[in-house]
């Protein structure tokens, strides 16, 4: 038998896939109520046995022949011009096979200044000044010890107050503000604050946070011919293909980025950084593969933190809780470059969040001789929630309005800076209700005290600026003529469970059971390109093209079917593999009997992703709220449980979902008690680059979390009605948290973390001023 | 970590003998072994005591108790000797770390173990510690340092272990130069000096071969306040026993070695544990010489209540 | 220098690895870890802080958990070194590896490998360990992806799905 494969309409690459079946014309038909076999369902994740026998390979597991290990030379001053560096004593020892420096000479520039891959001008601890390649760890670090490097001290700031003084060193030209304040405004402010009953008005800081993810940045580079290779740790093969064929003028088919599994990124790894590039520099110089894996002290000084941030947030409502106006102004420390990751949107939370006719905010980003910021897991959105909802809530109880009232009150279906609706106007209302009743927020007891013990509860809500995914998706999937399926996608997994999720919505599309079904991804030579995994932008961008493909793919086996049980393909359906006739009549046919027929012909599709709708605003939201005990003796806070209820439209898979809910807000958890870089403004260093003083919650400090499923299919989105979900968690739960805590205390923080030292500092405050 | 051979020693003695300068003891590793990697101590040699003929495990003896030197934490954690008759030193233990460094961490070592100031363990800060002429904490990032004036360095003890035992009256034994000697625990501990920038006043070669406790301390209680609810130094603890003799109160994490609180321990066996604004007076009174610096007066707010919390316990 | 006196050189260790006679060439202060993913190629076990911070390379030295970084591999001459490569027997999960999955009690993974070694190390020492106790045995393994409730779950699970001893009358 001999088939023709249809016409694919979708390598037009601008929409799904048009199907010829009646029934799924146009896609819409996964609304609510819709029965699924596999998506929906709690697949446990695809490479699970892989990772929990240790077989899973990370990019530090590659091992090559005659694989060689790098390591990086820093900077030990905030802010030094680099005299000299002689690499010679290094390059001579025995078991060191290339060294690079500024003494290279190459032709690379870094970070959106344009500054040289190997500056003399070095502007943070922890600048690279060289990297080695040798036959250990350890005869790479002794090859570090002997670099002569002579750095002239320059004069410094660390400190984003100090940077913008006019005696402040300048760390560019100009005066340290990376750029002109970004302003916005709608209606007028000023007039919105002056009609206001009552105004709330705050300084906010928020801390730099470090990454944290376990695996550091880093690649194994290996040169086969001219033709290079790269295993990386990143949150985009795409991406990092891209930018080293740019940076080292390579192209395109001469290069491969190779990641099958990540340990964790959080938007750190949405970019290429210097240790990928030294690795395949000191390869190509050294003629053997160089792995180059940060070690904690590099990773934490160098490769992207979460800015600070000073906001100034002031509030108007009338007296029935309205807002009237809603003000803010905000520096963002920006360390001493701008990556191409950073995407700190401080401003948008307080743009979209609540309905309001008079909003004006401002930012600015400011030089300082730190590490640069890059995105970290909702960018700005974390900073800014915090002082938004802290505000909110002090709105709420100046008003002596219940703060999810306030909330309801001042709910808007809009996007405001857009004018249209947001693609699930209910979105946040629903989240609103599921949280009402899985935290029980109504019912909720008045914040009690047992002993030195003072309990509490706060909410916090949110909106998130990214969620919609985005073209380019490209999907291939080949049926393998047992009936089994190659889903070939150029994204990759970085934990989140893209894998298992992308094959839940393809065995569905196709109607195959997940077992027949596999996932390709993370090797930019077979994928098409797909965007980074950042912005909770993966499932969103992907799944709808994985669905186009599958449908597509579904359509050519059942006209093969149609042909081969002489009967019309419309009246036939697959389900988990089995050829079934709607109207009941015929024999019994497998997809692997269509193959079988088939063979050695095979069928195989493509599916895109089309662009998102321009008459709405895809936008994803969440509400949290927690309950928190405080004691007021020791200062020790305890989060005793938390419930959030994100808005990513439909849930593909509940388990990786939860595992998302629970992870963002333990995240959240050491953003609000206990994660701080520390620097030494006195002498520009960094105090805590290592695991042990920059505290990242353990299994200890973690309440209950409950994750209240919204569950609500965006079909306005996209074809598979899900939104993204990895930021939404976190942005929410420092300001619940620090709610609960003025509930239980009556202590307002307005600077995070908020650890023993600054409770202890307030209650004593707080005591002196009742006495 | 540079490069460095390693033996293991046969006896205390031969260790001892076998030790110079550029050599240093190695047991449990985990506070050593972390000094290495960050270039802040690189020696030539490491001389490995887990082989030699040191005591280890707990035992009863003259109705005291012998630890042996190389006795971990995780064993004393689990000692049911320890746990019926010295509970402030097994919630010590227990609350120390982690299981994996509980595992492996010695009591000597323990109490050896070099201090956790983010300055200190710096390799580009030349701190008074580390030979240098001054302590950047004392006007820096000091919210984790001391609040009692000991000596220029302003690092603090991070043993959990170190403030039961000096509450304890332990007695340390040790093998140097001239034979075996057995010395107060207040006298093994010292704040660093000009001449002697560590606080111990072990000699280079002393080997620790066992801490000894003298009498049973059955009513004790170690409290531990930290950033996080486990695996964190102590921002503040207390080690408190009351006995027929009286009190003994002993903070840790206050200043470069377990502070001792003597006139607080006497007026306490005059004063009503109920009466708080008694205990309220005394505590000022015990920290009148508290000297904290810029970030850290939290310290002192902390310790008062940490020890208001040991006496209620102690007091049921 | 003297023949016998010691050296910073290689030195052939040999150390029993999930079973197995293991003989390795290294250097006085190779940590275990870096024997065990470089000498011995088992990477099961990660390397993320170096310092005894995070767990991630928890193995178990004559059957106790450790964080194999803070460990000299010449020190372990003579002992037993279990990893995350010996849990399995063939395709044969153990219990814990298998919650794990069940219970999602992993995102990226990287800290998986010493999350089920602190465990495997309690349930040898209790099979019916309490909530603390399991709390308290992974206490010294960190994960950044916040995966803590399910592990918990996951080992709650083996502990309710754990058989009872059998009785040696039976």
């Amino acid at each position: 038998m001999t088939i023709k494969t249809p016409e694919i309409e979708s390598s037009k690459n601008d929409g799904d896939i048009e199907l010829s079946l009646p029934l799924q014309q146009d896609l819409t038909d996964w609304q609510t109520g819709h029965e699924f076999t596999v998506v929906g369902k709690p697949h446990s994740r695809l490479e699970g046995a892989e990772k929990v026998t240790g077989r899973a390979q990370y990019s530090a597991d590659v091992r090559l022949s005659g694989q060689l290990y790098g390591a990086v030379l820093r900077c030990p001053h905030p802010h030094a011009k680099l005299i000299s560096i002689d690499t010679s004593e290094a390059e001579a020892l025995p078991g060191v096979h290339a060294v690079i420096s500024q003494n290279d000479q190459f032709d690379i520039d870094w970070y959106s200044e344009e500054a040289p891959l190997f500056s003399d001008q070095l502007r943070f601890v922890g600048d690279e000044v060289a990297a080695v390649a040798a036959v250990s760890t350890e005869v790479a670090a002794d090859a570090l010890r002997l670099i002569k490097v002579n750095y002239e001290p320059l004069p410094f700031v660390t400190d984003m107050d100090q940077a913008l003084a006019d005696d402040a060193p300048a760390i560019h030209d100009g005066d340290n503000r990376v750029e002109e304040d970004s302003e916005y405004e709608r209606g007028d402010c000023a007039a919105g604050l002056q009609q206001a009953d009552i105004t709330v008005e705050n300084e906010y800081r928020t801390q730099t946070a470090l990454h944290t993810a376990l695996e550091a940045h880093g690649a194994t580079a290996h040169w086969s011919g001219d033709e290079l290779i790269v295993y990386e740790s990143t949150q985009g093969v795409h991406a990092i293909h891209g930018l080293l064929c740019e940076k080292l003028g390579l192209p395109m088919n001469k290069v491969r980025v190779i990641e099958q599994h990540m340990g964790g990124g959080f938007g750190a790894k949405q970019t290429l950084w210097k240790p990928t590039l030294f690795a395949a520099l000191l390869s190509r110089k050294a003629g053997r593969p160089v792995q180059l894996l940060l070690d904690r002290e590099g990773e934490n000084l160098a490769t992207g933190n979460r800015n600070s941030t000073l906001q100034q947030v002031k509030l108007g409502a009338s007296n029935d809780g309205k807002l009237t106006a809603i003000k803010m102004t905000c520096r963002i420390n920006a360390g001493a470059y701008a990556t191409a990751g950073e995407a700190s949107n401080v401003a948008g939370i307080f743009q979209h969040l609540y309905h309001c006719e008079n909003v004006k905010t401002s930012q600015v980003r400011v030089y300082t001789n730190t590490g640069p910021a890059v995105a970290f897991r909702a960018p700005g959105y974390v900073e800014a929630c915090f002082a938004l909802e802290s505000a909110m809530d002090e709105l709420a109880h100046k008003l002596e309005i219940d703060p999810l009232e306030l909330r309801r009150i001042n709910y808007t279906g809009r996007d405001q800076t857009g004018d249209k609706p947001w693609s699930s106007p209910d979105g946040l209302k629903t989240c609103y209700e599921r949280l009402d009743e899985e935290f029980g927020w109504s019912q909720r007891k008045a914040p009690s005290s047992e002993g030195s013990i003072r309990r509490g509860y706060g909410l916090a809500a949110h909106e998130w600026m990214a969620g919609m995914g985005n073209p380019p998706a490209a999907v291939f999937i080949k049926l393998n003529t047992d009936g089994s399926a190659d889903v070939v996608t150029g994204t990759q997994d970085i934990g989140t469970g893209t894998r298992t999720v992308l094959a839940q919505v393809a065995a569905e599309a196709i109607g195959l059971p997940m077992e027949s079904v596999r996932l390709l991804l993370g090797d930019t030579a077979i994928g098409g390109v797909a965007p980074v995994s950042q912005g909770s932008f993966t499932v969103p961008t992907l799944a709808p093209a994985v669905r186009g493909a599958g449908e597509n793919l579904r359509r050519q086996i059942l006209e093969a079917a149609a042909l081969l049980l002489e009967t019309d393909a419309t009246t036939l359906e697959i389900k988990d593999g089995e050829i079934v006739s709607t109207e009941g009549k015929h024999k019994s046919l497998t997809v692997a009997d269509v193959c079988d027929e088939l063979a050695p012909q095979s069928l195989q599709a493509h599916g895109s992703r089309r662009a998102n709708p321009t008459d709405t605003t895809i936008r994803p939201f969440g509400a949290l709220a927690a309950e928190v005990a405080v004691d007021t003796q020791t200062g020790e806070i305890t989060v005793i449980r938390i419930v959030n209820a994100p808005d990513c439209g439909r849930i593909l898979n509940s388990k990786t979902a939860n595992s998302q809910v629970i992870g963002g807000v333990t995240q959240g958890i050491g953003f609000a008690l206990t994660e701080e870089r520390m620097v030494d403004h006195n002498i520009g260093l960094v105090l805590n680059a290592d695991l042990e003083e920059y505290k990242i919650p353990t299994v200890a400090d973690i309440p209950t979390i409950t994750h209240a499923e919204v569950n609500l299919p965006d079909l306005n989105a996209n074809n598979t009605g899900a939104k993204g979900l990895g930021e939404l968690p976190l942005i929410p739960a420092a300001p619940a948290i620090l709610n609960a805590i003025f509930d239980a205390t009556g202590l307002r923080f307005t600077q995070l973390p908020i650890n023993r030292a600054r409770v202890l500092a307030a209650l004593q405050a707080q005591q002196e001023t009742a006495e | 970590m540079k490069a460095f051979s390693y033996s293991p020693a046969p006896t205390a003695a031969e260790a001892s003998n076998e030790k110079d300068s550029r050599a240093e003891f190695f047991a449990g590793g985990t506070d050593l072994l972390t000094r290495m990697k960050l270039n802040i101590v690189s020696p030539d040699a490491l001389i490995d005591l887990k082989s030699a003929d040191l005591p280890n495990g707990v035992s009863e003896q003259n109705g005291g108790l012998t630890i042996g030197a190389l006795t971990t934490l995780r064993d004393i954690e689990q000692s049911e000797l320890i746990a019926e008759k010295f509970p402030v030193l097994a919630q010590a233990a227990a609350l120390a770390a982690t299981p994996q460094i509980r595992n492996r961490a010695t009591v000597a070592g323990n109490l050896l173990q070099r201090p956790r100031c983010w300055y200190y363990r710096n390799r580009h800060v030349d701190c008074w510690l580390k030979g240098g002429s001054d302590c950047p904490a004392a006007t820096g990032q000091n919210q984790q340092h001391a609040i009692f004036d000991q000596s220029p360095c302003k690092a603090v003890h991070t043993s959990d272990l170190a403030p039961a035992l000096v509450a304890l009256n332990a007695r340390v034994k040790v093998r140097g130069a001239d034979g075996e000697r057995e010395l107060s625990i207040e006298d093994f501990f010292a704040p660093p000096t000009e001449d002697r920038r560590r606080e111990t006043t072990l000699a280079d070669d002393d080997v620790v071969l066992s801490i000894e406790l003298p009498s049973d301390a059955s009513h004790s209680v170690y409290l531990k306040a930290m950033d996080r609810k486990v695996w964190a130094f102590a921002l503040v603890s207390v080690a408190a026993i009351k006995s027929a003799e009286g009190w003994a109160v002993v903070l840790g994490g206050v200043a470069n070695n377990p502070v001792r609180l003597g006139p607080l321990e006497k007026a306490l066996e005059n004063t009503d544990a109920s009466d708080h604004n008694a205990l309220d007076k005394q505590h000022d009174k015990a920290f009148a010489d508290a000297e904290p610096l810029e970030h850290n007066g939290y310290k002192v707010t902390l310790a008062k209540r940490l020890i208001r919390r040991a006496i209620e316990q102690l007091s049921d | 220098m003297s023949d016998n006196s010691p050296t910073s050189g290689k030195q052939l260790v040999t150390m029993t690895v999930n079973g197995e006679q293991t003989e390795v060439a290294i250097e006085p202060r190779r940590v275990l870890l870096d024997v065990l993913r470089h000498d011995v190629g088992l990477t099961g076990s990660k390397k993320v802080c170096e310092m005894g911070d995070c767990g991630a390379c928890t193995v178990h030295l004559d059957g106790a958990p450790v964080y194999s970084c803070l460990v000299l591999g010449i020190e372990c001459a003579g002992k037993k070194v279990d990893t995350i490569e010996g849990l399995a027997k063939g395709n044969q999960l153990d219990p814990i590896q298998q919650a794990f999955i069940d219970h999602d009690a992993f995102q990226c993974g990287f800290c998986t490998s010493g999350q089920i070694m602190s465990l495997k190390a309690l349930f040898e020492d209790s099979p019916k360990p309490s909530d603390e106790q399991i709390v308290t045995a992974v206490s010294g393994n960190l994960c950044r992806c916040g995966a803590y409730q399910n592990i918990v779950k996951a080992a709650q699970a083996v502990r309710d799905e754990a058989k009872p001893e059998t009785r040696n009358d039976d």
